[in-house]
């Protein structure tokens, strides 16, 4: 953290020198006054006390002795330590200390005050009174010792203070530096949290309550918004799927949509084309009857005749896809024989360099079921997959099962429900399929193939025949690899639970 | 000798029908309409009608409520194109022809088939149900 004028640092420094600059010349002074007043007082005590003591030596002798007495009585004042200055004026003359140059000698009429000359030496003056006169003792007291007694304390005084002073900065710096780290702490945690580590726990651990409460309020501040924050995500996440599943709705409505749209045309146009094929036909045949057994006509009506029936067969196509053909009868049954048989008729059909493999489970439970719908089924799955194959031949797998339909396979394919289904599987090794044409296998007319080779109906046709039967196809592809067409077929007791509002 | 009335509005079909049931020997009277088709029946009986299902004016299974509430002796095969009715062209009461023939079947028909049928199953349904007029 910087130092600045605004930091929790400095903003204690700044107020312990503000506390300081007031109170310790206060302090100092003060202290300084009350020590000064009483080595004063002492002083003054002891140097009347002495000058008493002084005066009486020489009350007690009643008069004045000789001069050399009298001077050697003065001197013995001064030698007792108590004085630096002894004179002694009577009315006829004045004694000097021998101890002591007559040119100190001064006149002054009343004590002087401590520490208020210049020598140092403090003046008073002690009248006698002896028997025959009256005279006056001046003595004078050195002031050294008592003022470096007071400058020793003034200068302890101002050591106290200036270590004090030193010591306190110290403690406050050190201090502020210890309130200041854990907030430090935790503007580098909460930093860390707003950048977008949310599970970063707040836990700065204080003494100082406010900080401890604070860091507190903040934690929970941040795992509030942690468990919003996830809510939010999920809702975000939800809604996506959501989307998205709606969106894979709306694709599968509109192209059943188009489907039902291109059915109910075709519906139409095999409606008038059987008009039209039926006389045909039958007319063909009639004339056939009044030919004889062989010539050209005859070969040329037959065919006509077979192509004829070729366009029948289409016309049917095109109303098994409409869903129309006839009314399928439904009955209950075991699939697998419907398919051994459809695949042993394929088997006729294709070429024996392409092998079939099957593996069909019997016994799995009956499906209600029309049989030559289903058996049209596998032939035109398998008509498809054997196109799909190179010209070297590849293999065609036809597998029968039981399958159970979880709830994650009924979401993306809404037509299921939850529950047993038969599992109707024909794979190729064949050239596979995109995306693009994956999308669209199921449209009626729609071929990859040469004109002639495929009427682009066999898979529209299987898509009418699974939807009529309540079912599902799915289509796994992969261009190069193969496809595998799974077709789903509920089981019977399944069907109740199955789209009753999808038939017509 | 079996007596057979087809009523169609197309005429190709009302008269290759009419070829094919003679060569296989019956007596055949063709009409182009529901109403002409009953004129006929009322003229001379016959054993077997055969009737277009979706046909402008009275289709075909209001002709079989008719011939059925007249001659209630008379069997009746329903034909039908299959797939739907143009709508521009009829005022279909069904929007496909198998909800037609449900409801043929529901007014009295014996039988039914879908065009193109072969020639030995008409025949072959004629004559059952000539058996049993």
């Amino acid at each position: 953290m910087a130092v600045t004028l605004n930091s929790i640092s400095s903003r204690m420094v700044l107020a312990l020198l503000a506390i300081h600059a007031v109170l310790l010349p206060a302090l100092f002074y003060g202290v300084l006054a009350i020590v000064k007043i009483g080595q004063e007082e002492a002083f003054v005590d002891h140097a009347r006390n002495s000058a008493r003591l002084i005066a009486d030596t020489f009350a007690a002798d009643k008069a004045l002795g000789s001069e050399q007495e009298t001077v050697r009585q003065l001197d013995n004042a001064v030698l007792g330590g108590r004085s630096t200055y002894a004179v002694l004026y009577t009315d006829e003359r004045t004694y000097v200390s021998s101890l002591m140059d007559a040119s100190e000698v001064r006149s002054f009429s009343e004590d002087f005050v401590f520490g208020d000359h210049d020598d140092d030496v403090y003046y008073l003056s002690v009248p006698l009174e002896l028997e025959n006169t009256v005279a006056a003792l001046h003595l004078g007291f050195d002031e050294s010792p008592t003022l470096t007694q007071i400058a020793g304390v003034q200068k302890t005084l101002t050591n106290i203070i200036l270590v004090y002073f030193f010591v306190s900065l110290l403690l406050v710096a050190l201090l502020s530096a210890l309130l200041a780290k854990p907030i430090q702490q935790l503007r580098q945690d909460s930093r860390e949290v707003a950048s977008g580590n949310y599970s970063k726990h707040l836990l700065v651990s204080s003494r100082i309550h406010e900080i401890a409460e604070l860091t507190r309020d903040l934690e929970t501040m941040r795992s509030n918004l942690v468990g919003v924050n996830s809510k939010l995500q999920e809702e975000i996440a939800e809604r996506e799927a959501a989307e998205a599943k709606q969106q894979s709705l709306e694709v599968r409505l509109r192209h059943a949509q188009r489907l039902e749209s291109i059915g109910t045309l075709a519906g139409g146009i095999a409606h008038e084309f059987n008009n039209v094929l039926l006389p045909l036909l039958l007319y063909t045949e009639l004339a056939l009857e009044d030919l004889p057994e062989d010539g050209s006509t005859r070969e040329n009506l037959e065919k006509v005749l077979k192509l004829g029936n070729r366009a029948k067969g289409l016309s049917q196509q095109i109303l098994t896809f409409g869903r129309q053909a006839g009314d399928a009868e439904k009955l209950a049954l075991d699939i697998a024989p419907v398919v051994e048989e459809a695949l042993s008729l394929v088997r006729a059909l294709i070429p024996a360099t392409i092998e079939i493999r099957a593996d069909i489970k019997h016994n799995i439970g009956t499906l209600l079921c029309d049989e030559s719908q289903i058996q049209q089924l596998v032939v035109n799955l398998c008509s498809n997959a054997f196109r799909s194959l190179s010209v070297g031949g590849g293999d065609i797998t036809v597998t029968v099962d039981e399958q159970h339909v979880t709830e994650d396979f009924v979401e993306k394919y809404p037509r299921l429900r939850v529950g047993k289904y038969v599992c109707l599987a024909v794979g190729d090794t064949g050239v596979g399929m995109d995306s693009a044409t994956l999308n669209r296998i199921f449209d009626p007319f729609y071929t990859t193939r040469e004109v002639g080779e495929g009427t682009g109906l066999g898979l529209s046709v299987v898509h009418g025949i699974v939807l009529k039967h309540d079912g599902e196809i799915v289509v796994w592809s992969k261009p190069g690899e193969g496809s595998v067409f799974r077709v789903f077929l509920p089981l019977a007791g399944q069907q109740s639970a199955g789209h009753s509002d999808d038939s017509d | 000798m079996t007596r057979v009335i087809v009523i169609d509005d197309e005429e190709d079909i009302r008269n290759v029908l009419k070829v094919v049931l003679e060569r296989a020997g019956f007596e055949v009277d063709v009409a182009a309409s529901a109403d002409e088709g009953m004129n006929l029946l009322r003229d001379k009986k016959a054993d077997v009608v055969i009737t277009d299902i979706i046909m402008p004016g009275k289709d075909g299974v209001d002709a079989v409520y008719d011939i059925r509430m007249e001659f209630p002796k008379t069997r009746i095969i329903v034909i039908s194109g299959g797939g739907n009715p143009n709508p521009s062209d009829y005022e279909p009461r069904a929007i496909k022809t198998s909800a037609y023939l449900a409801s043929a079947s529901a007014a009295g028909a014996d039988v039914s088939l879908t065009k193109p049928f072969d020639r030995e199953e008409l025949v072959n349904a004629v004559r059952t149900l000539a058996e049993r007029s």
